[in-house]
């Protein structure tokens, strides 16, 4: 008995520890070394350093006007860009599906940006905002295209997000289509029956019944949205001046070009772990109880 | 009456969104048959003949070949290892009930929620000081074990839809415990892998700030990173960038137009189950 158990944890162990070893060393161990470091003031070279207890957390909260304004700007990203995305991604799989034909045409098209990669597609748009809308707010009934796209933090907010519903409505409108496909056929028809208009259909049944998709897709695009890089790094790079800053490109920032602060650094990114962490936990913890069964 | 003018409104909103997702593609694509003169005279109109100057030079100047040599090297090493991996871990654990396995796949789950970024600058300095650094391979290793935390998790379901008599039958036989794994139950894990193939794909072959980080060489550099160092040096010549823009993408819409169902129905199943 003893041996057929000691045999059971010998080809757990066999089977499990290559990926796990994996898992250890490129997330776990770097985890808790950048937690470890996060208390100090290593530079990243030096072999010395010193432990500075809460100070980087402490100062980057507190002192550093750029990291606060790169959390506000991410902050602003994060609301319009999970709202926008949802909404548009909603509508168009809503849109969709109420076709009769042509409906794999639109579901390829509007998801094919997702293919790309965000750096390249968005270097498609970068051609776009200067040299395509200048050429076009030519005509005198488009002159309004002639503005900065990119040059203006105002304006330049706008424009990141036109990107970013561009590249990120894709993977939600396909979730939300195998939503709404899953709705039992009985229930719109006796809706349908009971007089239903569409908005009423859309509020009482589609609604409820598509909850869960509307959980996982607000997850996936807080996630998103939190972490995002790419798109501003090819977009704008964070200017005019930090005005488009992100969290991501904070940190980068001082671990890398400024002054090489690895351990302020650290603090920073476990800040950013814990903001994502608590609010994608209350999101769906608030959004689950929510859910009902069809 | 109302039922076909609600149609037709949801056809206009449909054909307005479709331009605006076309618009950007369309214009790269229709500049960069043109030279430099004759974009700056008219960026909106056809091009006036189907030269394709640009995407022989962007694709000489680009070095196309040696840096899609390197996306493939960082893309097939990170898939084969976290399939492989991934998959002997997740039948393992899905397979045996008790507490250590049970703690072990909770850990590979909660880890699930760690941002790439707030381990980002420890992993490039782990992946230094292992000599992982600089090279394509090594980027993909590190990449392997960035991504068994997910195909872990989404094979640990799967497997639980595989009937367990299979196992014992096959131990019954006499085959040995490695063998029945990769004999009978991965080739009924074809569906998941497939999923997880197509999901990690997409990240490995795109993916931007971790090759940043660890592709030290331009030699060694991916496709996007190549485009983003070619959009720096040629920022001026756009009919010359967007030629390159235009070739590095070629490779994903090929192999979207060939899978496009199976990767459809990938990105919403690991999507819905992760």
């Amino acid at each position: 008995m003893l041996n057929r158990s000691r045999k059971a944890l010998l080809s757990l162990i066999l089977f499990v520890a290559p990926a796990f070893a994996l898992y250890v060393i490129f997330l776990v161990i770097p985890m808790i070394q950048g937690s470890y470091f996060s208390f100090t003031n290593w530079d990243g070279l030096n072999k010395s350093y010193s432990f500075v207890g809460i100070h980087n957390f402490v100062e980057a909260i507190r002192d550093d006007a750029n990291f606060r304004t790169a959390i506000l700007f991410t902050a602003k990203y994060v609301i319009v860009a999970v709202v926008l995305q949802n909404a548009i991604a909603l509508l168009l799989a809503l849109l969709i599906e109420s076709q009769r034909k042509a409906k794999g045409l639109f579901r390829t098209l509007f998801f094919m940006p997702n293919m790309l990669s965000i750096i390249i597609s968005t270097f498609m748009w970068v051609f776009v905002f200067s040299k395509v809308m200048p050429a076009l707010s030519k005509f005198a009934a488009l002159k309004f295209l002639g503005i900065s796209w990119l040059g203006d933090p105002d304006v330049s907010f706008w424009t990141i997000m036109l990107v970013s519903v561009w590249g990120g409505v894709g993977t939600l409108m396909l979730i939300y289509m195998s939503a709404i496909q899953g709705i039992p056929q009985h229930l719109k028809e006796a809706a349908i029956i009971d007089g239903a208009t569409p908005i009423h259909m859309f509020r009482y049944i589609t609604m409820p019944l598509i909850a869960h998709a509307l959980t996982i897709c607000t997850f996936l695009t807080l996630n998103s949205s939190f972490k995002v890089y790419d798109l501003i790094f090819a977009l704008t790079g964070g200017g005019p001046a930090r005005a488009t800053q992100v969290i991501t490109m904070n940190i980068l920032e001082e671990a890398y070009q400024r002054n090489y602060r690895y351990g302020y650094a650290s603090a920073k990114a476990i800040i950013l772990f814990l903001i994502i962490l608590v609010i994608t936990m209350i999101q769906v913890s608030v959004m689950k109880k929510r859910e009902v069964e069809a | 009456m109302r039922r076909q003018l609600s149609s037709v409104v949801s056809l206009l909103v449909l054909a307005v969104m479709a331009i605006y997702f076309l618009f950007p593609i369309y214009m790269a694509l229709i500049n960069s048959f043109k030279t430099q003169s004759e974009m700056f005279t008219s960026v909106l109109s056809l091009p006036s003949s189907l030269r394709l100057d640009n995407y022989v030079q962007a694709f000489q100047k680009a070095n196309m070949l040696r840096s899609a040599w390197n996306t493939i090297v960082v893309t097939v090493t990170g898939i084969v290892g976290i399939v492989f991996f991934s998959s002997m871990a997740g039948y393992k654990l899905s397979r045996t009930s008790g507490k250590l396995s049970h703690a072990v796949f909770l850990l590979f789950v909660a880890s699930m929620l760690i941002p790439f970024q707030t381990i980002m600058v420890t992993l490039t300095k782990m992946a230094k000081d292992l000599g992982l650094q600089g090279s394509p391979f090594g980027l993909g290793v590190v990449c392997a074990g960035l991504g068994v935390n997910m195909a872990i998790f989404l094979y640990h379901g799967f497997v639980k839809g595989v009937p367990r008599e299979l196992d014992e039958s096959a131990e019954m036989d006499g085959c040995g415990e490695f063998r029945t794994f990769f004999a009978i139950i991965f080739p009924l894990l074809l569906p998941i892998t497939f999923t997880i193939v197509i999901l990690n794909l997409l990240w490995l072959w795109n993916d931007f700030l971790l090759p940043v980080l660890l592709l030290t060489d331009f030699r060694k550099y991916t496709l996007v990173l190549t485009i983003n160092m070619f959009f720096g040096k040629y920022s001026r010549e756009w009919s010359l960038i967007l030629a390159s823009l235009i070739l590095s993408s070629i490779p994903i819409v090929i192999i979207f137009a060939i899978f496009q169902r199976w990767i459809i129905q990938g990105i919403t199943e690991g999507a819905v189950k992760g």
